[in-house]
Formats: structure tokens, sequence, C-alpha cells
């Protein structure tokens, strides 16, 4: 305690009186004083260093305060208590073709997207935070022209969210060589976020992707490269793609990586976790390490590697990071100038607090705009044969006689399953991912037509909507043998009503039809799906004799 | 008594500690009577009052591995929180990641049964987490518990583990990206199963009659080595495909269907994707495969433009590529060919088409419409079964 304040502490009550008589006197000054005291003094409690702190990142531009709330409360709060990092770098990956959420259950109740994705980026830079952002790669999952022209839109959406580098997984490198070319080539004078010391688009030298970066950030120098594990490079059947083993080409990017001088080197690997750790201690200088193959959830923390350590100098910390997959995550590490606590990580959910990135809607919107533009014939999409060889009718025609099913129908959600696409912002009813549960007589899980099956409003205006023969089977030949138009024996045309009738009687026959819901119901698209709970919503059937009777009207 | 005044340094002194006193009680104040908020807690920050009862929680364990599991199969851990502390502990039950079921928390040691709980000091409860293994591969799902432990306000307990279908072909789905139309292209997938019995292969079939025409195909058993190498697999089936000749050009995509006694029927389904494509392509920026031209876009005539593309060819006849150019509309436009060299393993050849706008070049308009036919490069290729190639240019020059 200083010594001008310690005689006043030896008689407090005193110094009360003395004070009160003294203020009489000098009372204006005491109080400029008590006021400058007030504003000077450091402001000491814990909360209120909260309050006045720049806060860490918690929700986009334009998130409510509910919304924010309740996201953190549901997926936990991030950066807590995290001071300004000289940088960070975010990590994403295996977008796996989630371009967005699927919207079916609600989008709110679902994680990714790269519309959050951008506004989460934009808050980071909001706050003041230098970012480095790095992407594993395997931005689609399937192949044909829907997803050239979606790997297309989503390099366009790292190119617009300014990524520092972006890796190759093996299912981009399955589409067509011209595709992967023209979408991620460099644009005038920017150059490709792409990266690969492994993978050479059109050859090594073709001069369109490098094998390594370097960037700075915060005063920090990030070395950067990728790879693809050689189980992942065999996966890779293109004649203009050409590879090397990933232990091999490694050894000229860490060599420039090595004489860059850099505060951090990054090795994105999209490779297992166990090639990955042989990389990684083949090339210890790698303090950062991502590898694909884990689980859908990243870890809360990033796996520690065996520290680096080089002569003469203390040793490195290293971290093996996982991902996750569909992109419902970011993995970010914060870069410290803090010699007790350096680095920090935080698994970030990419979900509703992040709010929606007008930029990235208009992309989505442009994408779905292709997708209608072309049609279902342009993206490629050819007919397969139903398995049991039959053709569809349409619910129309199931409720001739099925009268009492038909009205429970009517009254579902899957009576208006392709209106919801329709009206959805952008329309999502040209995009064969959606439509394929939302119409009669597609493959759902393979996103693709039968024959006979819905081919647009226009051409099949009785196969919209989620109808009867998506379950019983496709009707064709039981509605024209029940209407007299094609005389059948009477054993035939029972046969034909036994084929779709569905039967819960039996745990066999139960399973079955639960099997059938959940082509659609799946993890993605109805993640609390529960045959027993959906049931009652759709249960239907007809009093005995009610449908043959019907159909006896018909003939 | 005697009052004296004090001195003007001490005045100050005091004035000072007064104010600091004041500067630091609004914040304390604010913040005692505000609820905490997430994002804002700050464990270290805090310090706990000597003779004050606080609940404390006791989550010994957090994570569990299931190990592997069947598909469909089934699998719950219970996970036991307890309140060590003096004060009764208040949890609450949090978001669970996707499709992982919880429970609510049991009534252990007395207390009602819902997403809610209050554990008087000593008391105990458990949280179920459910998994059903309803696809193949690595999970890993979580479920969040809030608590009134200031030290300890969130667990995020976690199971993990690995589900094996009944059968799985890796790859699911052969994927050919460039064809060529004489065929002759190989592939294999390998269908490992896991059930106690191997496979066998009651019957191979496909959906339509024309795969045959373009598609044959073979299975044999998978190696015992090969069959090791993948977790939990007990079995195998491995199915060869070749691509025959005459097969169209465009989009291929055809299915096997492979009927395996296990010793039930199960039907796994090997897909293949592809693309045939004819022997000389281009690739590059700006080539837009959907209308089959190459974008350019508007070139400012003051500074021009040059960019890179890729002629490819492949096939029988690939040494016997040269492009040469014979024409190219606009007149201003500069198409020079580079010297041809092996891509990857040199079943494809590539020769760099570098085009230029000079600067000072004369505006026109050739971006393709009625009014503005879209500009052209042609080039004799040497290629004895397409001896021309056409590339349609959208370019416009400003002034």
């Amino acid at each position: 305690m200083s010594s001008l304040v310690r005689p006043l502490f030896r008689r407090p009550l005193l110094s009360l009186a003395r004070m009160a008589a003294w203020a009489g006197r000098r009372g204006a000054a005491t109080i400029l004083a008590v006021l400058v005291g007030g504003s000077v003094l450091p402001d000491w409690a814990p909360s209120a260093r909260a309050d006045e702190a720049p806060a860490g990142p918690s929700r986009g531009a334009g998130v409510s305060d509910e919304t924010a709330a309740t996201f953190q409360k549901r997926n936990g709060a991030v950066f807590q208590g995290w001071p300004k990092p000289k940088a960070v770098l975010v990590f994403t990956g295996e977008l796996d073709g989630y371009i967005e959420p699927c919207g079916c259950t609600g989008k709110e109740n679902q994680k990714g997207g790269l519309s959050r994705r951008r506004n989460f980026l934009g808050a980071l830079a909001a706050a003041e935070w230098p970012v480095v952002a790095l992407d594993l790669g395997d931005q689609v999952n399937r192949f044909g022209r829907q997803t050239e022209i979606k790997f297309g839109s989503i390099v366009d959406g790292l190119k617009a969210m300014q990524y520092a580098a972006v890796g190759f997984g093996p299912k981009d490198l399955r589409l067509p060589a011209e595709e992967v070319v023209a979408a991620v080539s460099a644009v005038g004078d920017t150059p490709t976020p792409f990266v690969c010391a492994n993978v050479g688009l059109i050859g090594f030298d073709s001069g369109i992707t490098p094998l390594h970066r370097v960037v700075e950030a915060g005063g920090l120098k990030i070395g950067i490269t990728a790879v693809l594990g050689d189980a992942e490079l065999a996966e890779i059947r293109n004649d203009l793609i050409a590879t090397k083993p990933a232990a091999e080409a490694l050894v000229e990017p860490a060599a420039a990586l090595a004489r860059a001088g850099c505060d951090h080197q990054v090795l994105l690997a999209f490779a297992t976790p166990e090639e990955t750790k042989k990389l990684a201690a083949r090339y210890p200088q790698f303090d950062f390490v991502v590898t694909a193959g884990g689980a859908e959830e990243p870890p809360a923390q990033p796996e520690k590697l065996p520290p680096h350590r080089a002569a003469g100098n203390p040793p490195v910390d290293r971290h093996l990071l996982e991902l996750g997959h569909k992109g419902m995550f970011a993995v970010v590490i914060g870069l410290f100038d803090d010699a007790a606590q350096p680095i920090r990580s935080q698994r970030v959910p990419l979900d509703a607090r992040w709010g929606e990135a007008e930029g990235m809607i208009r992309l989505l919107a442009g994408y779905q705009a292709q997708l209608e533009t072309l049609g279902l014939t342009g993206l490629g999409l050819t007919p397969s044969r139903h398995p049991t060889g039959r053709r569809f009718a349409g619910s129309a025609t199931c409720a001739e006689c099925h009268k009492s099913s038909f009205e429970v129908w009517t009254n579902s959600g899957h009576a208006n399953a392709l209106t919801t696409l329709e009206t959805q912002t952008p329309r999502r009813d040209g995009d064969p991912e959606c439509l394929s549960c939302h119409v009669v007589g597609w493959a759902p899980q393979k996103f693709q037509p039968y024959e006979g099956g819905f081919m647009g409003v226009k051409a099949t205006p009785h196969l919209a909507q989620q109808g009867c023969e998506n379950c019983h089977g496709p009707a064709a030949a039981h509605a024209s043998a029940e209407r007299g138009q094609v005389r059948v024996p009477a054993a035939d045309r029972e046969r034909l009503r036994a084929e779709l009738h569905l039967a819960l009687d039996t745990p066999q026959a139960k399973q079955r039809v639960m099997n059938n819901c959940l082509e659609c119901h799946d993890l993605d698209n109805s993640p609390q799906f529960d045959f027993d709970t959906y049931w009652p919503q759709v249960e239907h059937g007809e009093e005995p004799g009610a449908a043959a009777a019907a159909a006896a009207a018909l003939e | 008594m005697d009052v004296r005044a004090p001195g003007s340094w001490s005045v100050v002194a005091v004035a000072v500690a007064v104010g600091g006193l004041v500067g630091v009680g609004n914040p304390l104040l604010r913040a005692s009577t505000r609820p905490w908020r997430l994002g804002e807690f700050d464990p270290a920050g805090l310090q706990m009052q000597e003779g004050v009862a606080v609940p404390k929680v006791d989550a010994p364990s957090t994570q569990y591995a299931f190990g592997t599991m069947a598909e469909g199969a089934e699998e719950t851990h219970k996970f036991v929180i307890s309140n060590a502390g003096d004060a009764p502990l208040k949890i609450t039950r949090g978001a669970t990641s996707c499709s992982c079921t919880v429970s609510d928390f049991e009534a252990v040691e007395g207390g009602e049964t819902d997403g809610e709980k209050l554990l008087p000091p000593g008391g105990r409860a458990e949280l179920r987490l459910k998994w059903r293994g309803k696809t193949g591969g690595a999970f890993r799902q979580q479920a969040t518990v809030f608590t009134n432990d200031p030290r300890r306000p969130e667990i995020v307990f976690v199971v993990e583990g690995f589900v094996v279908p009944v059968w799985k072909a890796e790859p699911k789905s052969i994927v050919l990206t460039s064809i060529p139309s004489q065929g002759g292209v190989k592939a294999s997938s390998r269908i490992f199963t896991y059930g106690k019995e191997p496979p066998t292969v009651k019957e191979v079939s496909t959906p339509d009659s024309e795969t045959s025409q373009f598609v044959s195909f073979t299975t044999a058993p998978l190696s015992a080595e090969e069959i090791a190498g993948e977790r939990g697999a007990t079995g195998g089936v491995l199915v060869d495909v070749e691509i025959l000749a005459g097969v169209p050009i465009g989009p291929l995509r055809k299915t096997i269907l492979i009927d395996l006694l296990l010793p039930e029927i199960v039907r796994a389904e090997v897909t293949i994707e592809g693309t045939v494509a004819g022997d000389l392509a281009l690739a590059g920026q700006g080539w837009d495969s959907s209308r089959q031209v190459l974008q350019l876009g508007t070139i400012s005539g003051r500074t021009g433009t040059n960019t890179q593309v890729f002629i490819t060819a492949k096939g029988a006849h690939r040494d016997a590529v040269h492009p040469v150019v014979r024409d190219v509309v606009p007149a201003s436009m500069q198409v020079a060919v580079g010297e041809g060299k092996p891509v990857g393993s040199g079943a494809v050849m590539r020769f760099p088409l570098t085009i230029t706008i000079p600067a000072g070049s004369a505006p026109c308009n050739h971006l393709g419409s009625s009014q503005a036919p879209a500009g052209r490069i042609v080039l004799d290729t040497g290629h004895p079964d397409s001896p021309t190639m056409t590339i349609p240019v959208s370019v416009a020059v400003g002034p």
C-alpha cells in the first residue's frame, strides 16, 4: 500500500469524521477526483472484463440473441475465454456434396452448408481475427452431370470465401478432368486456391495447381501442402490426372516449406488416419496434420502427435486434426503470442447461430437454376428398370378404389412433398437429389428415375408428390386388371393385388416396410425417424371388401 | 475533539481510492445481479468462498467405446453423474448430436425422471446413450449435460464405435471417369461380408439385357489376405468388370446384382458409372462443357488478354494427333499450339493452346447469339477419325 494512503486507514472511523468536515470545504475538488479515480483505475471484476473486452465470435451477422442462445445451448458455446489470437487456422473438409443442409425436417435442425460457413468466417473477420481458411477436399460424393455442376458451384463458393488452400479428395478427382480443371483453374491474376503435392491435373507440369503454398496472416508465415493417401489414389481412374505416392511426393514441397522459414506448417492429408500418422512421422516438420476417414463428428480436441524435436530447438507440439463429415463442423486452431498457451482449438458446429450469407444464397440459387435449365434429361438421368419390372399408375388411380387410404394420404405430408420443393427459395424441384424422395417412381438413394417414373410436372403430373406406389410398388398392371382394361385370370388378379399389399404382422414383414421408409427417412433427411412414432400419422387401410367392390364398379 | 483536515495529498489519494472502489463495484454489482450466460463463463477466474455450500459434479467417465457393432444392432451405455458437493446439483439434459438417443435421467436414488434433475449432496443419476447402427462405418455421438456446478457447467458424454454391415462393396460404385468408345477398360469391386459363414454366389444378374452388351463381369472368392485387411469382414467376393467395345458415347450407368447365400439370400449390388468420351477433348479455365463453348467473356481492347487451355488426345491414335490451327474467329484472336507431352502413364497426350487477344484489338462481338454468332477456333488434328476439331468461343472485345 502506498505511503500516501496508509495514514488514513490507521484510524478509519476518525478519518471518516474528518473527511465529512473537510468535504464541505473542498467538495467540488473531491467529486472530480473520485470521478477521475473511478475512470483511470483498472476494471478488476472478472465479469466486467468479459463485458469490456472484445467478445470472441459467437454468432453470424444479423442473428438474433434468441437464435444465438438457442444454438449455443443446443450445440455448445464457442471460443470461451479466448483472447484475440495472432491468427486462426480454420479447417473444413469432406463436404461430401452437402452444399446446404437438407431442409426436410427443418434446416435449423441440421448443421453445415456453405452459407453458414461463409457467415462464420465473416464473424471471425468482423472480430478482426486474421483467418487462414483451409479445406481438406472431397467437395462432392457422387458422379454425373449434377455432381460436376455442384463441384463447380462449391469451388466458386470456396474462392469467394478466400480459402488460402484447398486439397483434393478422391471423389473430386473421379469427375472428368475437364470439369475439374475448368472449376479450379486460376482466373486472371487470382491464383487457384487448390494445392496438391501428389496430383497433377493434365500432368504435374501443366501449372494448374501448385505443390505447396505459403501464406501470411497476423504476422505469421503458414506453409501448406496437401496429398491424397495411396488407397485414395487407387480410387482415381482418370488418365488425365497424374499421381505419385504421397510419401514420395512430399519430399519436394516439404523441402521448399522448410526453406521458407514458416512459423507453422500444415499437411492436408486426404488419407486414412493410419496412413496420415505414418506421413506425419516421416515428415515431422508439419505441426498441424489433417486426416480424412474419421467419424462423422470430429473429436472435441485434436489428437496430439509426438512432438517434433529438432536438434538445437525446443520440442514443437504437433496435432492430428479430424474434421468430421458433410461439412457440419469447422475446426479452428488459434495461434497466440502466449508461451503458456500458444495454441487453442475449437470445434465449431456450423448451425443456425451463424445465419445465412446472401452471397452464398445467390450461389445456391445459381446452382439450382443450372439444374433447372439442363432438366432431367440434360443431367444425363437415364431411367432404369424398376426391380419388379412394373410401371407406375399414379396416386389418383389408386384413389379410384382405395378411397379411405387416399384420404389419409391426402392429409399427410407425403401429399405435399413436391409442393414443398416448389415453394422453397430457391426452388428445389429441379434438383434430382431432392426430387428422388418427393415424387413417384424414383430410386431414392440413387437419385435416379425408374422407367415410367416422374420426369417433370408437365410430362408426368400424375406422379407428382410422394405417392402410394413408392411404398406399395408400381401399380399400373394392377390398375389395368381391376379396370378391365386388360383381361387377366382371377388368380393373376389376386397375385397383382397381393404383390402390392404391405403387412406389418410379422417382425420380418415389418422390417421390410421399415427398410423402405428408411430409403427416404434416412439419417441425413429424417434423423429422428422412428417407425412406431411416424406410422400412426399415415396409418391406413380399407374396410374388408371395400376396394374390391369399388373395383367391380369400375369394370 | 480536535478535528484537523487532512493534507492535500491525502485528499487526492482517498478520492482516487474511493473512485477506484466505485469503478470496481459497479461491474461487480452488475455481475452479481445478472444471470450467467454461456460464452462468458471463466472457471479460471472464479474463486470459491470458503464456508459457502456449492454443488460439485462428479462424472468419472465421459467417453465410451462400443467397439464393433452389427448393422441394425443397438447398444446402450450408462454414464453416471453424482454430486460430490454440499449443495444441490441441478443437471439439465442439453443437445444430442444427430440421431443419438439419450435417456432422461433415471431416478437411481429417488426423484423424478425427466430432462432435468436436482441431485442432493451425495446423490447420483444415470444417463443412458443409445445408438442403433443404421449404416456401416465409424461413428461418434455425443450428449451434453448442463449443471449448476460453476466449475463444470457443461459435460459432454461421448459414445463411439464402428458399425459393420451385412455386406459392403468396396467401391460400391465403380467410377470410370473417361471410357474410350473402344472399351477395354477393366475394374473390380470387392464385396465383403461379415456373418458367421463365408458367402456363396447364387446368381449374378443385371436389371436389363442391355448391360451385358456393354459390360462383362465375373466373380471369384476374395483371398484370405484381402478379407483380413477389412475390419470385421469374414468373407468376400471379387467382382471383375470390363467395358466392352461399342459402348455408346455419353453417360454410362449400369448395375450388377449379386445374390449371396449367407446362408440366407442377400442381394448385393455394384454400380458402374462413367462417361464414354471421344478421343479428343478440351480442358481449361472457361471451358463450359454443358454448352460446349469456351467462355472468354468480354475483353478490354485496351489491355487484351491471354489464357491457356489444353487439347487432350487418347486412344490408339493419340500419337498421330498434331493439332494445327486452320481458322480463327475473330481474326484478332491469336492461337498457338504448344508441344505435345504425355500425361501420367502416357495413355493421354496433351497439347497446350495459348489464346491471345492482343492489346489494341478492334472491338467485336462474338458472344454467341443470333445477332452475334460465337467465334471459333478450327484445328486440323491429325486424328484419322476426327481430322477437324472446332472449338466455339464466346468472346467480345470492347474498346
